[in-house]
């Protein structure tokens, strides 16, 4: 069953979103960078996206191919490493042999050496936003961080509010006993400092995607169910609640069929500052180091290593996340501002 | 008369045991050494305050017991266990008066007497006797100190403690050995006003009160999570004594708590701190460039000493599957290339360790780590069934095995060139998996043996310690420094050699050979050392001509610097008027040809001797 069924009110709700020019086109813009960071391998990558060789088509992107099979040398010897494709790509100017290398020639994980200087070198024409402290393409790690970033939160969200969703609503349809024991649960529950459980499991277990998002998912389904619940009492003292009652409906279908579309008003708005929370959240860990473990490209880490006071006065390592940081989180908060605005019924001020 | 006779009897027997068992020294031979130069100036100015810090407030000042082997420990054993009976002189490594005047080593190598020296006063002005000596040794063997490392270093090391009487100290060791002054020597703990009670290690009163010392500062002012000040106590007896001379010179010395040593740089640029050591390379190529350092208030000196390195390098789980061949050990050998992280991420600033034993005397200096050599590394991976590539590109054996295993170590500062290393391993076909966990972890995990691959890092003392680290027998238990569960009959019987052979030669022998079977055994990849102290320090401090002495490891071992209060005065009058001194040019200083020696090994590509002169200490 849809949560959104497109009755009038929905649409309405819409339109009004529709309406709000910049909330609107900040979803188009971060349907867009969500939709392209799917494709992060095609967009940063030292693999090229297309290859011809000897009149065959190859798609390396995901698929290893040595140094051998492309009749490239290698400076020990060793023809079975991987291919140098950026080598390769000066190699085979004017030769019937061509590749397409993504626009961002490297991978977020290679490691740089070839300037005179150590790293972390400033931008230039190959490094579009200079290196990092071991020399690896920081573009290339914004791109493969946001990825992750927005990923981890999406999936935190819409879990964690799906979980918060469930049990607040059976927690207002059911009430009594139900209610009072699972609301002090909660309380205590909620009493606990996340962020330092997160830590401290971070450093009993190497934390990785699958560990940390069970982690926060533990805490992440506690605000929702504040919500839900007294939705659910509201709604189920209407009418319509009792008529559906009368009918013999059973409990499940007139909690999901009938209630629960009218109660996700706050799910709604809160979602992306949720998401806002999520991404933060992960942003923070990595930069404390009790996030995601390395080489995994994130934002938290070129903070950590930007704001090292060897690097102070290297500052795209801090430019390039910060600016990442904060328009991916004033895209998600204009988002949700207009979607607060769009639920709202007043939709004019009235002043008596 | 005939009464007189049993009380005279009774008189004489009474006597006589006394007379019978006060023991015969007068055919002892005592030695002494009044010959060698002091290492401290004797022109050094008495006076001023010294500014330093410390990263942790000391949970305790006890010296034994729980906490008390942390960070602030340094400072605490300065002015009170490094005050031992005999000590090595930091230059010529011959062994000189400090506590004791003369000692004497006996014919069994286990028994020495000492002479002690009756100038030498606790800071409360009662004098320091043999009571005090037989009191550290009775200390450490009291389980109630609740310190299992003391209790068993006194069963280990020594038989009994004896007064002979108030000045004459009987040291009986528990086996013979070719050092006995430097196994057999104690410090003195102040019997007067020490009391071991069950629940002593708890004591919060203990904890937190500073003892009597025999050493020149004394504990005056705790300021608990801020600071500790240590004051001179005045006319202190050491001042007299030829070894003394020049050392332990400020009148005060401020210990400031800074959590964060980025931070205390910080305090160190504005003059909080009089002095500060540069740990890392990154720091001391970048930011040497401020304002102090440019207007000549502040110097920079790197100085290179001459110390035992310890152990620090990859070590393999010989438990491991993968690592049970000696073909896939030297290939991961072979492709771990030095050179290019300590260009790339050390600013050039280290040296290969080669030896199990770098820097002490025992070193074998014809061994030398595995070079870079990526063909090399592959023929060796081939050896051991790992030559092609799967699809991910990482190597397979005909088993279907991948070359993988996994990295667990503690530093987070060694995090990037961790990677680094992955990254160059992956590019050869060999998969290594980082897991970085909390130092404590980390290294419990080492001594358990519950790991693939980890770091080894451990000091070492003057001697190095083979037994702890390669002994067959420790194979059978966890929980010790054999973590890489290695068993070779050759090296235990060589161990034994090294352990009591009398004859220098034998031993040197015994320890070269071990460390050419340590190294062909391949299972220990030794990474970097810096056999230098780097440091800053305003233009107050001054020290003597070759600065720290030879054997240093850190600047706490010896207090050879001074404050000069007129020059103090100059250089605030000179920072007020925000007028130049002059920029230091000097920054190396190479007093031991440490620099020397490592560069000319280096343009030769040999591995470089373990001390300049070869010189003969045992």
């Amino acid at each position: 069953m849809a949560l959104f069924e497109l009755n009038p009110i929905t649409k309405k709700r819409w339109n009004r979103f529709k309406r709000i020019k910049r909330g609107y086109y900040s979803l188009m813009v971060l349907l867009v960078a969500v939709v392209l960071s799917l494709f992060s391998n095609y967009l940063a990558n030292n693999r090229p996206i297309v290859m011809k060789y000897q009149g065959e088509l190859f798609f390396p992107t995901f698929k290893f191919y040595d140094k051998e099979s492309l009749g490239q040398d290698d400076i020990y010897g060793l023809t079975d490493t991987e291919a140098d494709y950026r080598s390769l790509k000066k190699e085979w100017e004017g030769t019937d042999n061509w590749l397409v290398l993504p626009p961002i020639p490297y991978n977020p994980l290679e490691n740089d050496f070839t300037y005179d200087t150590p790293p972390p070198n400033p931008p230039d024409h190959q490094h579009l936003l200079g290196t990092d402290s071991q020399g690896r393409d920081v573009a290339a790690r914004l791109i493969y961080g946001f990825r992750i970033s927005i990923f981890f939160s999406l999936l935190l969200v819409l879990l964690g509010e799906t979980l918060g969703v469930v049990i607040g609503s059976l927690q207002g349809f059911l009430g009594g006993w139900f209610d009072i024991l699972v609301q002090r649960f909660i309380e205590v529950w909620a009493s606990l400092p996340f962020l330092y459980i997160v830590v401290i499991m971070g450093t009993i277990f190497v934390p990785s995607f699958k560990l940390l998002l069970i982690v926060m998912l533990a805490f992440q389904w506690l605000g929702m169910t504040y919500y839900m619940r007294t939705e659910m009492y509201r709604e189920k003292t209407r009418e319509y609640s009792l008529a559906a009652q009368s009918f013999g409906s059973s409990k499940w279908r007139i909690m999901f069929k009938h209630l629960l579309p009218n109660c996700l008003t706050p799910l709604v708005t809160t979602a992306p500052f949720a998401i806002v929370g999520g991404i933060t959240a992960l942003t923070g860990l990595d930069y404390l180091g009790y996030g995601l473990p390395a080489p995994t490209p994130s934002w938290g880490e070129l903070f950590d290593q930007a704001l090292k006071s060897e690097n102070r006065d290297k500052i795209w390592l801090v430019m390039s996340p910060f600016a990442a940081v904060v328009s991916t989180l004033l895209l998600v908060t204009l988002i949700g501002e207009s979607v607060r605005e769009a639920f709202d019924p007043k939709q004019y001020a009235r002043y008596e | 008369m005939r009464r007189f006779l049993p009380i005279l009897a009774t008189v004489l027997l009474l006597a006589a045991p006394a007379a019978i068992s006060a023991e015969d020294l007068s055919n002892i031979k005592w030695e002494t050494n009044e010959t060698d130069e002091p290492f401290g100036d004797p022109a050094a100015r008495k006076g001023g305050t010294f500014n330093t810090f410390t990263t942790a407030y000391p949970l305790t000042v006890r010296l034994m017991g729980p906490n008390s082997n942390d960070s602030f420990a340094g400072y605490n054993r300065a002015f009170t266990m490094d005050f031992t009976l005999v000590i090595r002189h930091p230059n010529t490594d011959n062994f000189i008066p400090w506590m004791a005047t003369h000692w004497s080593v006996q014919d069994d190598k286990k028994t020495v007497y000492y002479k002690l020296d009756p100038d030498a006063r606790w800071s409360d002005g009662k004098p320091v006797t043999a009571d005090d000596y037989v009191c550290t040794w009775e200390t450490m063997k009291n389980e109630w100190i609740v310190d299992p490392f003391y209790n068993q270093y006194a069963r280990d090391f020594f038989s009994s403690v004896e007064k002979i009487d108030d000045y004459t100290l009987k040291v009986i060791g528990t086996k013979t050995s070719w050092r006995p002054l430097a196994d057999y020597t104690l410090w003195p703990t102040p019997k007067h006003v020490t009391n071991i009670f069950d629940g002593w290690a708890k004591d919060e009163k203990i904890n937190l009160t500073p003892q009597v010392v025999p050493g020149p500062y004394i504990i005056s002012e705790m300021a608990t999570g801020e600071r500790v000040v240590f004051s001179r106590v005045s006319n202190w007896w050491g001042d007299k004594k030829h070894y003394m001379q020049g050392l332990f010179n400020p009148e005060k010395i401020v210990i400031k708590v800074i959590a964060d040593e980025d931070r205390a740089f910080d305090y160190f640029k504005k003059g909080d701190l009089s002095f500060y050591t540069v740990n890392t390379a990154k720091k001391w190529a970048n930011e040497m460039d401020f304002d102090a350092i440019k207007k000549g208030w502040v110097h920079r000196r790197r100085e290179f000493v001459d110390a035992p390195q310890g152990m620090y390098g990859f070590a393999m789980n010989l438990e491991f599957p993968l690592f049970q061949n000696k073909d896939f050990r030297k290939g991961l050998q072979y492709l771990f290339n030095f050179k290019e992280l300590n260009e790339k991420q050390m600013a050039s600033a280290y040296y290969r360790q080669n030896s199990a034993f770098e820097g002490t005397e025992y070193m074998n200096p014809n061994v030398k780590a595995y070079p870079f050599d990526p063909k090399l590394g592959r023929d060796h991976l081939a050896k051991a069934g790992f030559s092609k590539r799967g699809p991910d590109g990482i190597l397979v054996d005909e088993k279907g095995r991948r070359a993988s295993f996994t990295l667990t170590y503690g530093s987070k500062g060694l995090e990037p060139h961790m990677t680094i290393v992955q990254q160059l391993y992956k590019r050869f076909g060999v998969d290594m998996q980082l897991s970085l966990r909390e130092p404590a972890a980390a290294f419990e995990l080492g001594l358990e043996r519950k790991y693939e691959m980890t770091i080894i890092s451990r000091t070492s003392g003057f001697y190095p310690e083979p037994r702890q680290y390669f002994h067959s027998e420790f194979k059978k238990t966890t929980n010790n420094n054999a973590i890489f569960g290695f068993e070779n009959k050759e090296v235990d019987e060589l161990i034994e050699v090294f352990r009591w052979d009398q004859d220098r030669d034998k031993r040197v022998q015994a320890m070269h050979r071990i460390d050419e079977i340590i190294n062909d055994e391949a299972f220990y990849m030794p990474l970097w050392f810096g056999p230098y102290i780097r440091f800053v320090y305003w233009d107050h401090v001054q020290f003597p001509k070759n600065y720290f002495p030879k054997r240093t490891q850190q600047y706490t071992d010896w207090w050879v610097f001074w404050i000069d209060q007129d020059r103090e005065k100059a250089l605030n009058e000179a920072m007020a008027a925000g007028k130049s001194l002059g920029e230091d040019p000097v920054v190396d200083v190479d007093p031991y040809g440490v620099k020397e020696r490592l560069e000319a090994a280096a343009m030769t590509g040999e591995a470089a001797p373990a001390t300049s002169d070869g010189s003969k200490s045992d």
